[in-house]
């Protein structure tokens, strides 16, 4: 078991290290952000603590796969799979239940303990035969494969804006666009295969026009019962709805384009930090997104020439 | 018709391809064979654009990888994308407005199903059925026999042969020889990255003669099966 543990630990190393990070950095930096946000979100909602169990749900849930869990159990007896699982689950929980702790709420801890039990035992089956229906099946495949794996998160950011109505909270609902947006944005985290853009009958520029119109309907159909909402309740905060929701679809644009402008490699470090600078003054993404556009199409003219 | 010249590359210190030289017509069918790691799957890649190379490849089409089917050895698929999906966005991509998919669901796939839960041959069957339904001029098929039932395999080669009565190229990498001897007009033989024979119908008997004799020569005396 130690030995499976020292491997997920090089493992780790590895991918912090692909991506462009010194592990030990990684290590200063991760928790110093985790710490960060968390402040942030504590201090912008009262809801944080529901929010924390989400995203601790959405960690554990990734642990559960049919494939590793089947893999882990070949390898190790029934105990010592449990008490792996276990102490992996709390492991990944540690940093939410401190942070609770801290921030005077550890009766929260209580049921994150139980999910991180309970998910022990559950294996995820992903071969199950049931088809998750998707409004986004024209135009497949960020949209549809995303929404599959995470459509759950809308339902929680349509309840957000309901609270952020009933409480007068105009915050909370750009927190709601702002969870629907990165929710999509992790949908262009992943590398597709190079056949996906080869099959393109279209020149590289064409290719990623179409990416961004695709992107930029879809998000719309996901964010305008919120839009609407927002705008008939809070009619003072227009101009600062709309202006934020430009902003959003601008960073939309900025992570399709940042994903094929150093394809096939993963986003790296000059490029996360451009990111982090247009978050403390988004004007530059009006430079940051033909830079992106231009390198994107210099990336993708070997396979769509 | 595709030519191929002096086509070479190499990746490292690995020469994959040397000097082949290939012209493929159009309406024929070809069989590209050789043991693995013999540059087959290469030569495909560099027909189709998908890797950089030294020599030259010409076709009919400005642009020839717009009018290729690639059947890949083993076809990726999203985890969450289903069969019908699949089938749109490789018609999207080729910007086919009318896709009658369901009436082209030929191997009667459970195509509201999620692709990856697919068996590899129906896998094999949904990504020849993409390619078809995109209406390209050549194909590749790398491959296309593995994993796939009886009853598939009698419809694939009817459709290679459906293929080339509509005058297309098809290109097929196979391990199994008579499946090839059925449907090719010629055959090339790779080894080590060098085209070594070409061979037309009437020698494909002596070639699988010669094959074997090689590859099997005193092996199984070596085995000392007991």
């Amino acid at each position: 078991m130690k030995g499976y543990f020292l491997l997920q630990f090089k493992m780790l190393n590895r991918s912090l290290t692909a991506f462009g990070f010194p592990p030990l950095l990684a290590y200063i930096l991760l928790p110093a952000c985790f710490v960060g946000l968390s402040g942030y979100l504590f201090s912008k909602t009262e809801f944080a603590e529901y929010i924390f169990l989400l995203l601790a749900f959405a960690l554990l849930i990734k642990q559960t796969g049919r494939k590793r869990n089947e893999f882990l159990k070949s390898c190790f007896t029934r105990t010592d799979y449990i008490k792996l699982r276990l102490l992996e689950n709390f492991v990944l929980m540690l940093p939410f239940a401190m942070y609770l702790i801290f921030a005077k709420a550890a009766i929260f801890v209580i049921p994150l303990v139980v999910i991180a039990v309970v998910f022990v035992f559950i294996t995820n089956n992903t071969t199950l035969h049931f088809t998750i229906p998707t409004p986004f099946y024209k135009k497949p495949f960020e949209f549809s494969v995303g929404f599959r794996n995470t459509f759950f998160f809308f339902p929680i950011a349509y309840i957000l804006t309901y609270i952020a109505v009933s409480e007068g909270n105009f915050n909370l609902g750009l927190f709601s666009i702002i969870l629907v947006f990165l929710v999509a944005m992790s949908y262009y985290s992943k590398l597709e295969d190079e056949y996906y853009i080869w099959s393109y009958g279209v020149s590289s520029h064409l290719f990623l026009i179409e990416k961004i119109k695709t992107a930029l309907g879809y998000i719309t159909v996901l964010v305008l019962p919120i839009l609407i909402t927002l705008s008939i309740y809070f009619t003072t905060e227009l101009t600062t709805l709309f202006t934020f929701l430009l902003i959003a679809y601008a960073y939309l644009i900025t992570v399709i384009l940042g994903k094929y402008a150093v394809y096939p490699n993963e986003m790296n470090i000059p490029q996360g930090i451009l990111i982090a600078v247009s978050l403390l003054f988004p004007p530059i993404l009006l430079g940051i997104i033909p830079y992106f556009f231009f390198q994107s199409k210099k990336r993708l003219t070997s396979l769509l020439p | 018709m595709i030519k191929i010249e002096k086509l070479s590359k190499q990746y490292g210190q690995i020469q994959a391809l040397r000097d082949v030289n290939i012209t493929f017509e159009k309406g024929k069918v070809y069989g590209i064979i050789g043991e693995n790691g013999a540059g087959k799957t290469t030569l495909f890649r560099c027909i189709a654009g998908l890797e950089k190379y030294d020599g030259q490849i010409t076709s009919d089409f400005k642009n020839l990888k717009n009018h290729l089917g690639f059947l890949m050895t083993e076809p990726f698929f999203f985890s969450k994308i289903t069969g019908i999906e699949y089938l749109r966005l490789l018609g999207n991509a080729r910007n086919i407005k009318a896709l009658n998919i369901q009436e082209n669901n030929v191997f009667d796939l459970p195509l509201s199903q999620y692709a990856a839960t697919y068996s590899t041959g129906m896998k094999k069957k949904l990504a020849l059925t993409a390619i078809l339904l995109q209406g390209n001029a050549f194909f590749i098929l790398d491959e296309p026999f593995n994993g796939v039932d009886i009853e598939s395999n009698i419809l694939i080669v009817e459709i290679i042969r459906t293929l080339k009565a509509l005058g297309k190229t098809v290109l097929i990498a196979s391990h199994i020889f008579s499946t090839l001897a059925e449907t090719c007009d010629e055959m090339h033989l790779l080894k080590k990255g060098e085209l070594i024979n070409t061979v037309v119908k009437e020698g494909f008997g002596k070639l699988e003669h010669e094959m074997r004799d090689v590859t099997i020569g005193n092996r199984i005396e070596k085995l000392n099966i007991t």
